[in-house]
């Protein structure tokens, strides 16, 4: 197979370079005007408290939202080793670009940290002097303290820099050396350090969403945002596959066959989303146990009902039926269009595990958050930006490199 | 594969050509060739390569297939046939409550939905594509060529069908020449013989008459009739070491399997049969209560014993309907009943029997007593014509029975009060006597019960 290439197609588009400040402000101006929609939307006027506990969620929903993409883009890059996939090798590098935006992304928890420091109890109610439950209360004691909670997020994010970082430096020096070892030296840790990453991602969704209400318990919770992590990664995947291919970059590297395949995973991840999201919600609605269904009851009361009902159709329905033809999973603007409705669909899906914690439901504080939300990944896109700016888009030396290029898909 | 079965011509003729067939090293020269060839125009061609060659379906300009869209429809017949099934037989058909859910289409039913849908489309799946594939195919003209034994080991073949539109034996030959292959053949009819060897249709004809003997023998025995004892498959289970109820042994003296019970010993169980506290009653003065009472009693103990046969005029039970309800008796039953309660009158206790009444008993008679539990406000409100209420526990007839007959309703049952004797120990049993005798009297003191230092407070509430 022939891989001579020109190096100016595998570098990020020299225009991109620019934009990234311009997309750093847009995102942080878009922030504060959500906050503003979201604080003076809900204020009641007496106290202010209602407004700044909106805010809080809301930045918490749309910070889980934008950071959900890279801890699929580790996952993603842990299981291609693991299962020695060469296929992916071409797309292999965006993902690796992705997930090293972890650290970034770390520096936007700060703000969640410093809010449990100055004693405020506007998110986390356990973090605050008058519980009303005594189950929140006594997890309150020890593991739902504010110490052990930043020590456990310090953990998380220690595990998962730590890896990627090792991965992204493995997968540079191979661009140096084209060494076959350091592909089977990754290989080898893949499968201990999945292992690591299915327990820390899946504490972490416990700890920064699923203790927002404490009182509410479901183990198959980390699972639930692991699939809305897997399904929105592969969105990002295929948005920021198809912006390089438009500014002329790796046009022959990153064939159709991998967009059909990345729009596989991304109707897998629908599905397995809803499947997840189904399974926690029938057995409690079939055991009918007050301490379980009253976090559903939560998301039907104070005008929530008609959202929460619509992530049905958004989340599932639409995207599944739509993705579901091999016509359109190969076709270039039909998948963009599935990648950019499903990346709405996860915001989506973000706000209705976060924001009906927060209060009743309000067009201007909603109308709000969704510019926060967008403000978030505009801070995302200039935060690749930086990060993909001198490294080579494509792993050219990868001994597998080949076989992704050799592959294509069978005619069914 | 009837069309290179051997012809039951005499004549010796030339072998029937089916196509050509040609041979690479490499996957690259079977795909440029498989393309080259698809480019001429011809549709009826097959690639056979030992291991899956990506590209190479776009290479022998295969067309898609049709059956994701016969797995799409088979899904969704598998989506509504299960469905409309729950949808008849939860809502329609048989209407019945299951943990209080609604009838019909409810979440419960998305499961059994999903896998008839992944059911149906599996199983399409697989049959259609051996349908679509015409499998099972058990020969083909290609095997004739020993080359073509090394397509599962190391060598690629294009093969080109006679059965094309456009085939033309010289000119596939030159195509395929172009290409450079490492051999081409024609692929020719076999002409070996293909008629089975003579002993292996006598033995296949042996076989399945042999295959049908034991069938013939079950069917033999269960058509007919034998006076001969049963074969006895398992032996040692048929014929136990043991010894069974009312048969002898030779172990013992006096020939008895069953033993009698060693002098100054109690069985277990037997304290229950003599002891008031476990009866309610003192078996001891069983005698002195006349026959009629005591046939009631009989009748009350051993249902079955009292059919009407039994039921001789001497018990008093002259109607054959009233031995057939052997609760019903129990209503004017007149047993020595014990007066006093066998358990100490404390605070411990009535807590005891207080826990233990709102446990098990309050569900029907209420909280309070009075025969308005959850159960009985639940049944009365569906209406249903048949529900008999609970007995409050403060009417008379309740009021003036002594503890041993509540004591015996809560070990016995009565109506349709089931027994507590399972589910509640003689102690807790007493002890809800206990409570039941707080509760009738808090309804029914007299001012001058109440002591002096609480009349103020009755007082007061007032």
């Amino acid at each position: 197979m022939n891989l001579n290439y020109e190096k100016s197609t595998i570098e990020l588009p020299e225009s991109w370079r620019a934009k990234a400040p311009i997309l750093l402000s847009a995102g942080l101006i878009l922030l504060c005007i959500g906050f503003l929609c979201a604080f003076g939307g809900s204020s009641t006027g007496e106290d202010n408290q209602q407004g700044f506990k909106y805010l809080c969620h809301s930045y918490l929903a749309n910070f889980v939202y934008v950071f959900s993409f890279t801890l699929g883009a580790l996952f993603f890059i842990l299981v291609q080793f693991l299962t020695r996939a060469g296929w992916s090798t071409s797309i292999r590098r965006v993902a690796e670009i992705l997930m090293m935006m972890i650290p970034y992304l770390a520096l936007l928890f700060i703000p969640i940290i410093a809010m449990l420091f100055a004693g405020s109890s506007a998110l986390y109610e356990w973090n605050g002097k008058n519980i009303h439950s005594s189950v929140i209360a006594s997890k309150a004691t020890f593991y739902l303290s504010k110490e052990f909670f930043t020590l456990r997020t310090v953990i998380y994010f220690t595990y998962w820099i730590l890896t990627a970082n090792w991965f992204f430096r493995i997968s540079r020096a191979q661009d140096e050396s084209g060494d076959a070892e350091l592909s089977l030296l990754r290989q080898k840790w893949a499968g201990p350090l999945i292992m690591l990453f299915s327990l820390s991602a899946s504490f972490a969704a416990f700890d920064w969403l699923m203790s927002i209400d404490a009182d509410w318990y479901s183990t198959i919770f980390g699972v639930y945002l692991f699939a809305g992590s897997m399904m929105s990664f592969f969105a990002v995947m295929i948005v920021i596959n198809m912006l390089l291919q438009n500014a002329g970059k790796i046009q022959k590297l990153v064939t159709v066959e991998h967009f059909h395949d990345m729009g596989k995973f991304l109707f897998g991840f629908v599905m397995f989303w809803s499947y997840i999201a189904f399974s926690q919600l029938v057995l409690i609605w079939y055991a009918n146990i007050p301490e379980e269904t009253f976090w559903y009851q939560v998301r039907l009361d104070n005008g929530w009902m008609t959202f929460s009902y619509c992530i049905i159709p958004i989340h599932f329905i639409i995207p599944f039926l739509f993705l579901m033809s091999r016509h359109i999973r190969r076709n270039r603007t039909a998948l963009t269009i599935g990648a950019v409705w499903l990346l709405f669909a996860h915001w989506y899906d973000m706000t209705f595990l976060v924001m009906p914690n927060a209060g009743p439901a309000q067009l201007v504080p909603l109308l709000g958050h969704f510019l926060g939300g967008i403000g978030m990944l505009s801070i995302f896109a200039s935060m690749f930006i930086w990060r993909a700016d001198g490294v080579p888009l494509v792993a050219m030396r990868d001994p597998r490199l080949p076989e992704a290029m050799a592959y294509t898909n069978p005619i069914l | 594969m009837s069309e290179h079965k051997p012809r039951k011509t005499t004549e010796k003729k030339v072998p029937k050509a089916f196509g050509w067939m040609a041979e690479y090293q490499d996957e690259n020269s079977l795909l440029a060739a498989a393309r080259k060839v698809r480019d001429s125009g011809y549709t009826k061609t097959d690639a056979f390569t030992p291991f899956p060659v990506h590209g190479i379906d776009e290479a022998l300009g295969i067309k898609p297939t049709i059956l994701p869209f016969i797995v799409l429809c088979a899904g969704l017949t598998g989506l509504s046939t299960a469905l409309l099934m729950q949808w008849w037989m939860n809502g329609v058909d048989y209407k019945y409550i299951i943990s209080a859910k609604p009838f019909g289409i409810t979440p419960a039913s998305i499961p059994v939905a999903f896998e008839l849908t992944v059911l149906f489309s599996a199983f399409t799946t697989f049959l259609g594509m051996i349908a679509l594939n015409q499998l099972p195919k058990f020969s083909n003209p290609v095997f004739t060529n020993p080359r073509f034994d090394r397509a599962t080991n190391d060598r690629f073949f294009l093969y080109v069908e006679a059965a094309d539109k456009y085939y033309n034996r010289d000119s596939v030959k030159e195509l395929l020449g172009g290409t450079h292959p490492d051999s081409l053949d024609e692929v020719l009819e076999d002409t070996t013989p293909s008629a089975l060897p003579r002993p292996i249709i006598l033995g296949t004809i042996l076989l399945v008459i042999a295959g049908l003997i034991p069938a013939m023998i079950i069917l033999n025995i269960r058509a007919g009739y034998s006076t001969a004892p049963r074969f006895h498959v398992f032996f040692d289970m048929d014929f136990q070491p043991k010894k069974k109820a009312q048969q002898t042994t030779t172990i013992f003296a006096d020939g008895r399997s069953m033993r009698p019970q060693v002098k100054g010993t109690v069985g277990r169980g037997q304290l229950e049969e003599q002891d008031p506290f476990y009866l309610g009653y003192d078996p001891s003065k069983l005698t002195a209560i006349d026959t009629l009472e005591t046939g009631k009693f009989v009748s009350l103990q051993e249902p079955k014993a009292t059919d009407s046969s039994a039921a001789s005029p001497a018990s008093g039970l002259t109607s054959d309907g009233s031995a057939q309800t052997p609760a019903a008796p129990s209503a004017t039953l007149n047993l020595p009943w014990i007066d006093k309660l066998p358990i100490e009158v404390n605070e411990a206790n009535i807590a005891v029997g207080k826990q233990k009444f709102e446990t098990y008993c309050s569900a029907c008679h209420g909280y309070a007593g009075f025969g308005d539990g959850l159960v009985h406000k639940r049944a009365d409100s569906l209406a249903q014509g048949y529900w008999l209420a609970p007995t409050s526990l403060h009417v008379d007839k309740v009021r003036s029975q002594p503890v041993g007959q509540i004591f015996h309703t809560i070990t016995k049952g009565q109506g349709k009060m089931a027994s507590y004797a399972s589910s509640l120990n003689p102690k807790e049993r007493w002890a809800i006597v206990l409570y039941v005798r707080a509760l009738q009297k808090s309804r029914n003191a007299d001012l001058s019960e109440v002591p002096a230092d609480m009349v103020k407070t009755l007082d007061e509430v007032k």
